[in-house]
């Protein structure tokens, strides 16, 4: 029993330790500004991480929203109240499924991509020689990358709540019959920006903040070897999605549990 | 410790969980040398080499470059002394995402103020050093393994630097590139008056350029003499691997408990303390 226990907070210095790490790791690499070609390499970053993921968003915003009219038409049919089906799309989007979808396929996508890069170059002794010209990999490797997450997936989710939008439109009013100022019109009195568009953008910072922090980590700190980077993209994904679906519930709990 | 080389390693340890890497060696590495380190594989050659860049800090002991230790050196400090050191690595580490004329550009970008054109012409210089002024809009990607190697040698000289550092510069080449390479660094080291310093486990390619050669095994500097009275040592060490004998006082074995101890030994309880869950 004390065995156990002792174990227990073994595991549980060493998670802790770890987590001392990843901050150090992302503190010291943004503790200098970014130098001459800041810019560039962050729009570089800003290319791959963002618009190279924008397809998948796109398709998947297009397929939730289309499901979500098709089941909100079916459930509120059945009280007659179909027209409210408008609201319920954009708030199910706007509050909840547009953050955090988005991000799981953020996750998936770019996150997994970073860790594998970036692993990479430590396995091919690129970062080793970054370092031996002078110049610190965690500014010139980690740092823009990690802005260019925090930007891209707040502007991917709104992108991804604007196109669901427009797919449950497709179901519910071009193929289901409800009346396009009804699904408009209720949206608009429904959907308050500060509670919720606001909220979900904040949803949205968080979930970048985690998943970028967690695929730069890990890629960083990965075991220079083809199954130390297998194994290190693979915890990229399982780490990012436990931790944004648990963000998610207390964001929530946070933001709309009590009113 | 009296007369001073551009690199000296007093009473240094190094440790890898519990296994002693380095046991208390001294080292002393003259300039306009060229130095080979040599030794069985795992001896930590590249270990030795990844101490005087300054990656790894010593556990016991000091490194110093140009009379500095550098585990006192502030950052940017021991990145400017960097600048006067160029490292060539066993995969030759190009950055994959820069063409060639770009990878030989980086250091001069980073650390020079030149202007366009005398960027241009000092990296078309260095390609042509190395022969592959032809190669500069490939990416390394398209390279073979020996011109890869080139392409990192012409990078690593870029900064014209004092010291350069070879990690295991002939591994997996074929014959001519080796011979190329050969020629490479003793040029680059005669022309340009460098200190090299080359790891290497090939003998014969290292023997035949390197004035001085230390010799590491089990911890500790084995021999550091010329190539000559070391190929007619008499210490076993040292003859047994300049002659590549398999049998000796060097053992083949990893470090372990007896055979017949493990043989005999319960393999339920072995391999709870290696296998487990994590």
């Amino acid at each position: 029993m004390i065995n156990l226990i002792a174990a227990l907070g073994e595991q549980l210095l060493q998670r802790l330790a770890l987590i001392g790490q990843a901050l150090l790791m992302l503190l010291q690499s943004l503790r200098v500004l970014p130098g001459k070609h800041g810019l560039s390499r962050l729009t570089q970053q800003l290319y791959v991480v963002g618009v190279q993921s924008l397809i998948i968003m796109l398709v998947s915003a297009l397929f939730i929203g289309m499901v979500l009219g098709l089941q909100g038409y079916t459930l509120l049919s059945a009280y007659g109240s179909e027209q409210a089906v408008g609201q319920m799309v954009a708030l199910t989007l706007v509050r909840e499924l547009s953050p955090v979808v988005a991000a799981l396929l953020f996750a998936g996508r770019a996150g997994s991509a970073l860790t594998a890069e970036i692993g990479l170059m430590k396995a091919t002794e690129q970062l080793a020689s970054l370092e031996m010209f002078g110049v610190d990999p965690l500014h010139r490797i980690v740092a823009p990358r990690f802005l260019a997450g925090l930007i891209c997936l707040p502007l991917l989710v709104a992108i991804f709540s604007v196109v669901g939008i427009y797919g449950g439109y497709i179901v519910a009013v071009d193929w289901l019959g409800v009346y396009s100022g009804s699904y408009w019109g209720n949206m608009q009195q429904a959907v308050d920006f500060g509670e919720d568009v606001i909220n979900g953008m904040i949803k949205a910072l968080v979930f970048a903040f985690v998943v970028s922090w967690i695929a730069l980590y890990q890629g960083y700190s990965c075991v220079p070897t083809s199954q130390g980077i297998s194994a290190a993209t693979t915890r990229t994904v399982v780490y990012s999605s436990l931790a944004i679906l648990g963000f998610d519930f207390i964001l929530t709990a946070l933001m709309f549990g009590g009113a | 410790m009296a007369v001073n080389g551009i690199i000296e390693i007093h009473n240094l340890s190094f440790f890898r969980g519990d296994r002693a890497i380095f046991k208390d060696i001294d080292v002393s590495i003259a300039a306009g040398k060229i130095t080979a380190i040599m030794g069985p594989s795992g001896t930590g050659k590249t270990t030795l080499l990844r101490l005087i860049g300054g990656q790894l800090q010593p556990h016991q002991g000091e490194v110093q470059l140009f009379g500095k230790n550098i585990a006192q050196l502030k950052r940017k400090q021991l990145n400017q002394l960097r600048g006067r050191m160029g490292v060539l690595f066993q995969s030759g580490a190009l950055f994959t995402d820069l063409t060639v004329f770009e990878n030989v550009a980086f250091p001069l970008r980073e650390h020079t103020q030149l202007n366009d054109q005398q960027l241009h012409d000092q990296v078309l210089l260095k390609l042509e050093a190395v022969g592959l002024r032809g190669a500069r809009d490939l990416m390394p990607s398209h390279l073979s393994g020996g011109m890869a190697r080139r392409v990192a040698l012409a990078r690593a000289v870029a900064l014209e630097p004092e010291i350069i550092l070879y990690d295991e510069p002939f591994a997996g080449q074929d014959p001519i590139a080796m011979a190329v390479l050969q020629r490479l660094i003793k040029h680059l080291n005669d022309q340009m008056q460098l200190t090299s310093v080359l790891v290497s486990h090939d003998i014969a390619e290292a023997c035949a350029i390197a004035d001085r050669v230390i010799l590491l095994g089990e911890g500790r500097v084995l021999a550091h003499d010329t190539p000559e009275a070391l190929q007619t040592s008499t210490d076993p060490a040292v003859r047994q691997f300049m002659h590549g004998e398999a049998d000796g006082v060097i053992p083949f074995h990893f470090p372990a408990p007896p055979l017949a101890t493990e043989l005999l030994c319960d393999p339920a309880s072995g391999a709870d303390k290696h296998g487990g869950l994590l």
